[in-house]
């Protein structure tokens, strides 16, 4: 439990100080509890998320870093890796390959990574997964720009 | 994973399974969370078979467990009662080489009270931190990990305040939180130095074909549970400079005649071995290891 917030102080710490050095993520600790965190991070060029801005909620394990934060998205998104109702993320640093190398902002570089280079061989959309596993990529970033217009982006904007 | 205990590991499996099915109606609702709780579940039931790091055991105990079993291997047992009187056994989680490492270590230290080699594995720590730096680790990523493990160097020797006794080292080792911390120091230590090395280390990286020596790190010796190999054995003995003997015990046998066990030392490639060790130019290591294949326990030479 002490080395877990130790941890998540200093994960705080250096997200406060090095706000500018990634301008994709903003990472963000809840006021009164350091094992609840956000993220807002810009869905990756030339992929159909582009343009979008998606959250996501972590969840940090009082065993962490020896055990991964939980993750999923909050805002909608249609991507074989991410659960279409629960939001829940199949990547494996999040599972069995995590260790505690990394953090809760690299874990947001590898979503970010993730969103640009789909693995649908292991799909939580199975909808999204089918679309990619035949060959309809046209039909697979129709879909997902559609979701990303519909729930990532600024209804201003 | 050990030998006797996959057997077991099987019989709980097929208890488990029924309750599962029942609980799982919905296959749809049936997420990866469920599947690592189910996991964990197996390893809690594991758990309580065998501690972390068990109790010194006569070796005649590993006798008993092959009794009805392959004749080599109770020739082995017999061979290698020559020259080892006791076993410590430690949990098959797949971090097992390093659990047996960090005890066997620790406790030598305890017994041996060689500041020397305190001293030495020091320098070789820090060499170890500005690796992981230079190969641009954060150090808040592996800080916590070094100082709990200098933290338990220092208490095995005595004289001071914070020293501790053979039975407090057990409790420790066997103190999830303190354990895994120890085992997570080494294998930031291996991966800086298959990094670092990583043109020496790469021909011996098996199925390396798709993938790179950095990904190997990051996907087979960073994370816990993941099992150890020769690749690991010699990096963690060539970073910290401790030399470690392995005993195999397996089925294979040759044709001259007597049973023999064979064994390897995995000497560290730079020249600072423990000096004290041996004293003669030949360093004998004073970590043994006993591996299954699967798994590793402590050994206990005469």
């Amino acid at each position: 439990m002490q080395a877990s917030r130790a941890r998540l102080f200093k994960e705080y710490k250096e997200v406060q100080r090095e706000k500018a050095a990634d301008p994709d993520i903003q990472l963000a600790c809840d006021d009164s509890n350091i094992f609840k965190w956000t993220a807002l991070i810009k869905g990756p060029s030339e992929t159909p998320f582009e343009g979008g801005v998606f959250q996501l909620a972590f969840s940090v394990p009082e065993q962490y870093p020896l055990q991964p934060p939980q993750v999923r998205f909050l805002t909608k998104i249609f991507h074989p890796n991410v659960h279409f109702k629960t939001g829940e993320i199949c990547l494996d640093i999040l599972k069995n390959a995590w260790s505690p190398a990394w953090t809760l902002q690299s874990v947001c570089r590898a979503i970010i990574a993730l969103m640009a280079h789909p693995e649908p061989d292991s799909p939580l959309n199975c909808d999204s997964g089918n679309l990619l596993r035949s060959g309809d990529i046209r039909g697979y970033q129709s879909m997902a720009r559609m979701y990303t217009r519909l729930a990532a982006m600024s209804k201003k904007g | 994973m050990q030998n006797q205990e996959g057997l077991q590991a099987d019989a709980e499996m097929a208890s488990v399974t029924p309750i599962q099915a029942t609980e799982v109606e919905d296959w749809a609702n049936f997420r990866d969370d469920d599947i690592m709780q189910q996991q964990s579940a197996i390893r809690a039931v594991e758990a309580e078979k065998i501690p972390l790091v068990g109790d010194k055991e006569p070796l005649s105990s590993l006798a008993a467990e092959y009794q009805s079993g392959s004749p080599i291997l109770l020739e082995k047992i017999k061979v290698l009662s020559e020259q080892f009187d006791a076993i410590r056994r430690t949990r098959g989680d797949g971090n097992c080489f390093f659990r047996s490492f960090m005890f066997s270590y620790l406790e030598h230290i305890l017994e041996s009270q060689d500041r020397e080699e305190v001293n030495r594995i020091t320098g070789n720590v820090e060499n170890c931190r500005k690796t992981l730096q230079s190969l641009g680790y954060a150090d808040f990523t592996f800080e916590d990990f070094f100082a709990l493990f200098l933290e338990q160097l220092e208490s095995v020797l005595q004289g001071n305040e914070a020293s501790i006794s053979h039975d407090e080292l057990m409790q420790r080792s066997r103190d999830q939180s303190i354990s895994d911390y120890v085992v997570m120091f080494f294998r930031f230590v291996t991966s800086g130095e298959i990094r670092k090395r990583s043109e020496f280390f790469e021909p011996f990286i098996l199925g390396l074909t798709n993938t790179t020596v950095e990904q190997f790190c990051k996907s087979s010796v960073e994370p816990m549970g993941e099992e150890s190999d020769h690749v690991h054995i010699t990096a963690v003995s060539d970073a910290l400079g401790v030399p470690i003997r392995v005993v195999y015990l397996d089925r294979s046998s040759c044709d001259t005649g007597g049973v023999s066990v064979n064994h390897h030392d995995f000497i560290p490639a730079i020249s600072d071995a423990p000096s004290g060790t041996s004293g003669g130019s030949e360093t004998k290591p004073f970590i043994n290891l006993l591996y299954r294949p699967g798994h590793y326990d402590i050994l206990y030479p005469k």
